[in-house]
């Protein structure tokens, strides 16, 4: 018995310790279970779906990055975003020799791009989080965690905006890429690969899609600083319906008066006193914006964003104290197609014509040289008032994304374009305004007679450079490749036209090797 | 408990007895000779024990001993390397001479996971290392010991960095992203080998002076027992143990070393740095200063070290014990940097009740002090006719500085200045209970171990105000600390039974086994500082704050079995079974199962093979096949979850800045890698043993690869994901021989090769994809890739462009129109491969493979009376090396690529080539990086008759004293892309070791 008894115990000792607990719980990160039992998340979440349009990840200004598929730096929304509109164009050119940056302005880039997966996996990712907030606030999910009433007013309102930066990040895709891969929130996460919708379905479900929330979002102006009203939704459908003839075919310029008069009408937006505040630190009082990405030196900091566009601009003879910032990165210049749209290098006469001429050249010989062509300055991290940044690495100015300035200028383009529900002496009207706060009296107002679709597309250069709508632009009148030759396009240094099918972007290799789905644009 | 009573009657019993027995003689003197038996050669150094105490003596140069018996002993246990021990019992003579036989070696012992083997009748790919074979010199982590010792296992230090890390590979990479290194148990506890803050390597805890044996399971039969963590093979490290009964002995270990660099850099001098300026960029002329600064000189140095080993080991009746403590101190060449280490090391072992209870103890603790420094970093390319000093330069302590941030900074500046120290705290401690059941059943026996693995620290990072950082980082000086607190406890729990009926013999291992690892991670950052006063002392001058903290666990819980299975030792069966739970999987792919079996035929036990016993002492033939996995990935990679955003990626609504939540990606199917290997192997042995080898065959195919891919946009929350996608196989031949060439009265040479091949290849990817991932960042540019991971070609292929060359063999200069199509781009100077008219990223093309395709290592040992010299040469072959010191440097327009604000040196290369713009991927930068390294050189001489059993050895070992490669760089033994590394030193080491 006591034999038994003792190596009885031995094996009971054994088999005592044989714990086979094997659910533990992730402890610095969390899931949605515990997550939602605050309330507050679903506004925390909101923000995180506007967030991906300033940040690259969950720690500023790197780490626990979005998308990694490339440096984390370049990963940026805006910044590439803002490249693929501008550094395309004659408005900029950019001295680095990082793989396939200088492919943009030579209108050689290919697939495998870096900067084209870039803008590619940003824009859906932004989709992708939009989808999972609506997942994660639909009526079933509200009611299983007994949320209050008072927050269920707010997720409705917060619903449409996530509905609207998706929206908005679909009209990107389609200007950018054409046809592309289409989902909502109805596919979860880990189904299928989605099929590739043609830019025309796409665009029609933007249309319907804006109207549906126009209802539900927070009507012009009412909403807080940083997030998307009725007014910034009117402003999505401008672009839409602009630019809908490159789109689908179809023509929507009546549509496009009608939005910018909601825009115009709603009296809330008035033009900023002084053209150059507009790209201050202290942007975000200005009456022009109707939407912004905010930047924050201390709590909104990326290596992309406004970082970029504070730093990449400055070299040279440049001092970066002038513009509140620890270093320039010799990067971006213009080319003298964008100087010569100006009546003088100075902002003498107009001062929209931010050029930095001292040490640079007007001409380039060498792009990689930052003394070859004019550095501009626009993006500054200092307030109106001449006071620096709160940091000198990350800027405090916000990007902004719609302005007063645009609807003018939408407006105008579409009544001169055949859009109905307009007229032409009020669209003179506004481009004089614009004017005058450019030239500081009416010495630069048009007559009705001067307004027509070349004279539109320089004054959006000179009203709108550096601020990534140029490309768009230039393919909605034909000059973005076929016709249209600025220094360097192509790759060679007096410009030349080059292949139509460089409209459109390239899909990713890496994504069409994932989804079979997926066809490749036209000529890549 | 009657029966522990019983025990202890008996075993007082036994002491009287004893007692009784010694009490009848009296002390007396005894002398002799030790011979060979077959021989008649007298054996030197041949150790002689009083049985029951701790005295004993040790042969002199003829093989003479003299010693006096004290009172009460009657037995000698005689004992010399390479022969069998042997008792002898001294009756009434005064001269005993005693033979000892060559032949009857006792069985060699390996152990394997969860118990041993004898090493003729293991049936997997198991090589063991003893402490003699050890490599000599600086030595700073264990893992160097085994350096071109082992067939199929390659260590490479990548850098020479003083207590650098390493990388481990046993038969090749089986994963991309999921670790290639091994697992390593130490004692019975397999830890945590993840890098840590403030640690340059998380081996170097343990002091190589406490090792006993490294033992290396290659392949599945021998691993699977560890199951989810045997892929890559395994380590068993076992340290140095008291022997019971053993006499005592005092050790005393110590080394002197100085270290020089090898070559300079190969930048221009400053005066062909100006000659270059004058010739491309004259305007700039004016930037030059007027000093001559080495720069590379400026930041490195001769350096020194010390290591001091003082180890205490004996025993009593029943009871083994050893006790060692040892410092190292190292320098490395580069100014500042320097590693330190102290350590202990506790082994107590204890037989209780009668024998059937063992204790075993063991204890280490390591505290490492590590001072980093900023590398070579600008010292390649900084302007050579700038000063090191500028006295008026107060802002930035004296020190030349450009004012721009874009500008390098004064390398020497940030040696200096920025202090830079991580120290860490880590002890590894496990208790053994063996508990023999013979009472029971016959044979069996439980076995328990408890185990834990503590290990905590800090880096920590001071920069002044002074140093040019505010231009760069708007931090106005700054103090980093980063903390951490690894540890991880063990139970083990296993039953043993072994028995032998007639001609089976049957070893029978089942249990359990526990692992929980936890991690946390606090770190903060203060800048903005009012003052350089207190370093990291005091966070009270700092204006600005951000800390962080991260915390992970995993939990690892396993059932394991084993069946050897032996027929009359001619016929070996092994089968092997873990099940294995892990919380990095979810909850339907949780548990994975992983088989081996093997089988050895050792053919000359077989009648039929008597006329082969004439030729061989040994012929064993080995088949084993097993499966094993890999787990070595982050945690909860399967569960949808939240993360929160830093104070520093919040977002603004109206006025207030939202801390926000992001859904991360993840795969809920995500499950084990699997590795499943065929091994072929064939031990030999001739001429009476004098020669043996081992030859294996081995293919691993690896499944399930977890691969972070890129996933269609829309099916998860991120562009990648990790996943199970791919296929990976290895196939290899290894091959060691060891041969005792000479083996004379004085003269003993006994030499060792190895050499193994090995082939790698991606067998999949995903269904779709014959692109492939790009990957092997580089410097230069940001986001440039010259590697591939591609169906088809090995792991990590170069992808590069080919560089067309000119009549002399030079590649052409880019900027010439060289085809005259009216156009300069890059199909002047690349092929066009795919032949479609321009050249662009699909012309590139996988070009050779980091891995090498053979390894191979020779130790060779001689010894003449009391000298021994011997030394490893160690090389590879087919390993090629990406040579970016020369891609990110050599090209002419470096010098003027800012020479607004500041000139660069550049790369020779420059020179040769006469490129004027970088050329990344050009395959003008692969070099085959084939090499031969005199790892180390050893002479030593042994005092043997200083008298008693005391002994003195001498010895001088050099350090990588010569490198045979065509490489152009510095040094070939990179890992691939050579960036800027650590550089390697020669080493001169002076030592002695002293035994009482």
């Amino acid at each position: 018995m006591n034999k038994l008894f003792k190596y009885g115990m031995v094996l009971a000792l054994f088999a005592a310790t044989a714990c086979t607990d094997l659910d533990l719980s992730p402890k610095s990160t969390t899931t949605a279970d515990v997550l939602f039992q605050d309330e507050s998340a679903y506004r925390a979440f909101l923000a995180r779906v506007y967030s991906g349009l300033a940040v690259t990840g969950q720690a500023g200004p790197a780490g626990a990055a979005d998308i990694s598929s490339l440096d984390e730096g370049f990963s940026n929304y805006l910044r590439q975003y803002w490249q693929f509109q501008e550094l395309t164009t004659d408005e900029a050119v950019i001295a680095w020799g990082d793989e396939g940056l200088g492919d943009l302005h030579n209108h050689n880039w290919t697939d495998a791009n870096q900067f084209v997966r870039a803008i590619y996996y940003r824009i859906f990712f932004q989709v992708s989080m939009a989808n999972e907030f609506l997942r994660e606030t639909t009526e079933e999910k509200l009611d299983s965690r007994g949320v209050s009433d008072a927050t269920r007013g707010d997720i409705q309102a917060y619903r449409a905006e996530a509905r609207f930066l998706r929206a908005l990040s679909y009209w990107h895709g389609i200007d950018l890429l054409g046809n592309i891969p289409f989902y909502t929130e109805e596919q979860a996460i880990g189904s299928d690969a989605p099929r590739q919708a043609t830019r025309e379905e796409v665009f029609n479900f933007l249309d319907s899609e804006l109207q549906a929330i126009e209802s539900d979002i927070v009507a012009a102006g009412q909403n807080e600083y940083g997030r998307a009203d009725r007014a910034a939704l009117w402003m999505l459908q401008a672009k839409l319906y602009l630019n809908a003839e490159v789109y689908t075919g179809t023509d929507r310029y009546s549509d496009a008066v009608a939005a910018t008069k909601k825009v115009i009408d709603s009296g809330i937006y008035s033009l900023e006193e002084d053209y150059d505040n507009l790209f201050l630190t202290d942007n975000d009082s200005s009456p022009e914006l109707i939407f912004a990405i905010p930047f924050d030196g201390e709590s909104t900091q990326t290596w992309g964003g406004m970082t970029y566009l504070i730093h990449a601009p400055v070299g040279g003879s440049m001092d970066p104290v002038d513009y509140g910032i620890n270093g320039g990165w010799f990067g971006l210049r213009t080319t003298s197609a964008l100087v010569d749209l100006f009546p003088s290098e100075s902002d003498d006469i107009d001062d929209r014509a931010n050029f930095y001429t001292d040490g640079q050249t007007k001409e380039i010989n060498s792009i990689s040289n930052f003394a070859d062509g004019y550095a501009i300055v626009k993006f500054q991290n200092v307030s109106s008032e001449g006071e620096p940044g709160s940091d000198l690495d990350h800027g405090d100015a916000d990007f902004p994304m719609f302005r007063l300035g645009d609807a003018y200028l939408m407006y105008a383009e579409a009544v001169l374009r055949g859009g109905s529900g307009g007229d032409l002496a009020t669209a003179v009207g506004y481009i004089n305004e614009l004017r005058q706060r450019a030239y500081g009296d009416n010495t630069g107002n048009i007559a009705q007679a001067d307004l027509d679709l070349d004279f539109i597309l320089d004054e959006r250069a000179r009203e709108l450079y550096w601020e990534a709508h140029r490309r768009t632009d230039l393919i909605r009148f034909n000059q973005f490749t076929e016709n249209g030759v600025w220094p360097w396009k192509g790759n060679v240094k007096e410009g030349r036209t080059t292949e139509a099918f460089r409209n459109l972007l390239p899909i990713p290799a890496s994504e069409i090797l994932a989804n079979p789905n997926l066809s490749q644009n036209q000529g890549y | 408990m009657k029966l522990n009573f019983d025990m202890l009657t008996k075993g007082l019993l036994f002491v009287g007895i004893l007692l009784m027995s010694q009490t009848l003689l009296a002390q007396r003197d005894i002398s002799g000779q030790i011979t060979d038996a077959e021989t008649g050669e007298p054996l030197i150094g041949a150790n002689i024990l009083i049985v029951g105490t701790s005295t004993g003596t040790i042969t002199d140069f003829d093989g003479n001993y003299a010693m006096t018996l004290p009172e009460g002993t009657t037995d000698l246990e005689v004992s010399y390397t390479g022969y069998a021990s042997k008792r002898v019992t001294v009756g009434s003579e005064s001269v005993l001479n005693i033979q000892l036989s060559a032949g009857e070696v006792l069985d060699e012992v390996v152990v394997i996971g969860y118990g041993s083997v004898k090493k003729d009748d293991a049936t997997g790919s198991v090589n063991a290392i003893s402490d003699e074979d050890f490599n000599k010199g600086v030595i700073v982590s264990p893992d160097q010991l085994i350096t071109g010792k082992v067939a199929g296992v390659q260590v490479s230090k990548n850098s020479g960095e003083p207590g650098g890390g390493t990388s481990i590979r046993i038969r090749g990479g089986t994963s991309i992203n999921a670790g290639n290194e091994p697992l390593f148990v130490i004692d019975g506890v397999p830890i945590d080998n993840n890098g840590n803050p403030g640690t340059r390597n998380p081996l170097n805890f343990i002091n190589p002076n406490d090792i006993a044996t490294f033992t290396v399971l290659k392949d599945a039969s021998a691993t699977a027992i560890y199951g989810s963590r045997g892929a890559n093979g395994v380590i068993i490290i076992t340290t140095k143990r008291g022997k019971a009964g053993s006499p005592s002995r005092l050790t005393y270990d110590g080394s002197y070393t100085t270290s020089n660099i090898i070559d300079d850099l190969p930048i221009l001098s400053t005066e062909a740095f100006r000659n270059l300026v004058t010739f491309v960029a004259p305007e700039r002329l004016e930037r030059l200063g007027s000093a001559s600064t080495n720069w590379f000189d400026e930041v490195t140095r001769p350096a020194t070290g010390q290591n001091h080993n003082l180890s205490f080991t004996g025993g009593a009746e029943n009871i083994g014990y050893r006790v060692s403590v040892g410092y190292q101190g190292l320098e490395g060449v580069i100014k500042t940097s320097k590693t330190e280490r102290t350590t202990i090391g506790l082994n107590y072992n204890h037989s209780l009740l009668d024998e059937t209870l063992n204790i075993n103890i063991n204890l280490k603790g390591a505290f490492t002090k590590d001072r980093f420094d900023q590398g070579l970093g600008a010292s390649w390319y900084f302007d050579p006719t700038q000063p090191v000093y500028d006295p008026s330069n107060t802002a930035f302590g004296g020190f030349f500085e450009y004012g721009v941030g874009l500008a390098p900074r004064n390398p020497v500046s940030g040696i200096e200045q920025i202090d830079a120290t991580g120290r860490s705290f880590r002890t590894l401690g496990n208790i053994e209970f063996e508990y023999k059941m013979d009472e029971l059943i016959q044979g069996l026996s439980a076995k328990l171990n408890l185990g834990y693995d503590a290990n905590n620290g800090r880096a920590a990072t001071f920069t002044p105000t002074t140093y040019r950082n505010k231009l760069v980082s708007d931090r106005d000086g700054e103090i980093y600390m980063e903390n951490f607190t690894r540890t991880s406890s063990l139970l083990d729990a296993y039953l043993n039974y072994k028995r032998s009926f007639g001609v089976h013999d049957l070893d029978i291992t089942a249990g359990y086994s526990y692992q929980d690892f936890d991690a946390e991670f606090p770190q903060f950052l203060a800048y903005d500082l009012s003052n350089d006063i207190f370093g990291t002392n005091s966070t009270n001058p700092a204006s600005e704050f951000e800390a962080s903290n991260f915390v992970v666990q995993n939990r690892l819980i396993s059932f394991f079995g084993r069946i050897n299975y032996g027929i009359n030792s001619k016929y070996l069966f092994t089968a092997t079974l873990r099940r294995d739970g892990s919380t990095r999987f979810g909850p339907e792919n949780r548990w994975g199962l992983f088989p081996s079996a093997a089988f050895a035929w050792r053919i000359l036990e077989e009648d039929f093979a008597d006329g082969l016993r004439g030729v061989f002492s040994d012929l064993k033939l080995r088949v084993g096949y097993g499966i094993t996995g890999n787990q070595e990935i982050g945690d909860f990679n399967y569960l949808p979850r939240y993360s929160l955003s830093d104070a520093q990626a919040r977002y603004l609504f109206g006025n207030q800045y939202i801390t926000t939540v992001r859904p991360d990606a993840y795969d809920a199917g995500l499950k084990w890698e699997e590795t499943a290997s065929l091994n072929v192997g064939l031990d030999f042995g001739f001429g009476n043993g004098r020669f043996s080898g081992i030859l294996d065959y081995y293919n691993k195919r690896t499944n399930d690869l977890l691969f972070t891919v890129n996933v269609p946009a829309g099916t998860n929350l991120s562009d990648r994901v990790l996943t199970n996608i791919g296929e990976v196989e290895n196939e290899g031949v290894e091959l060691t021989l060891n041969a005792i060439a000479v083996d004379s009265r004085d003269f003993k040479w006994d030499l060792s090769g190895n050499i193994a091949y090995n082939r790698n290849q991606i067998l999949a990817i995903d269904q779709t994809s014959d692109a492939g991932i790009l990957t092997g960042g580089i410097a230069g540019g940001v986001g440039n890739n010259v590697q591939i991971l591609r169906v088809g070609q090995p792991a990590y292929s170069f992808f590069l462009f080919e560089h067309k060359l000119d009549a002399n063999g030079l590649p052409l200069v880019d900027g010439i129109d060289h085809n005259d199509d009216g156009t300069i781009n890059l199909a002047d100077i690349y092929e066009d491969t795919n032949g479609d008219g321009m050249v662009n990223d699909l012309d590139k093309r996988p070009i050779e493979k980091p891995a090498p395709d053979f390894i191979f290592g020779l130790t060779s040992a001689m010894s003449y009376k009391g000298f021994d010299l011997s030394f490893t040469l160690r090389g590879s072959l087919g390993n090629y090396v990406y040579n970016n010191s020369s891609s990110d440097g050599g090209y002419l327009n470096r010098v003027n690529e800012r020479g607004d604000i500041f000139l660069n040196n550049v790369h020779e290369s420059a020179l040769v080539t006469r490129f004027n713009g970088p050329q990344y991927f050009s395959d003008y930068y692969l070099e085959d990086g084939s090499f031969l390294r005199l790892d180390n050189i050893t002479l030593g001489y042994n005092f043997n008759n200083l008298g008693g059993r005391t002994n003195l050895r001498v010895y001088a070992t050099a350090n990588n004293l010569f490198l045979l490669t065509n490489y152009t760089g510095l040094d070939p033994e990179v890992g691939g892309i050579d960036n800027n590394p650590y550089p390697r030193s020669r080493s001169l080491v002076f030592g002695l070791t002293l035994g009482l």
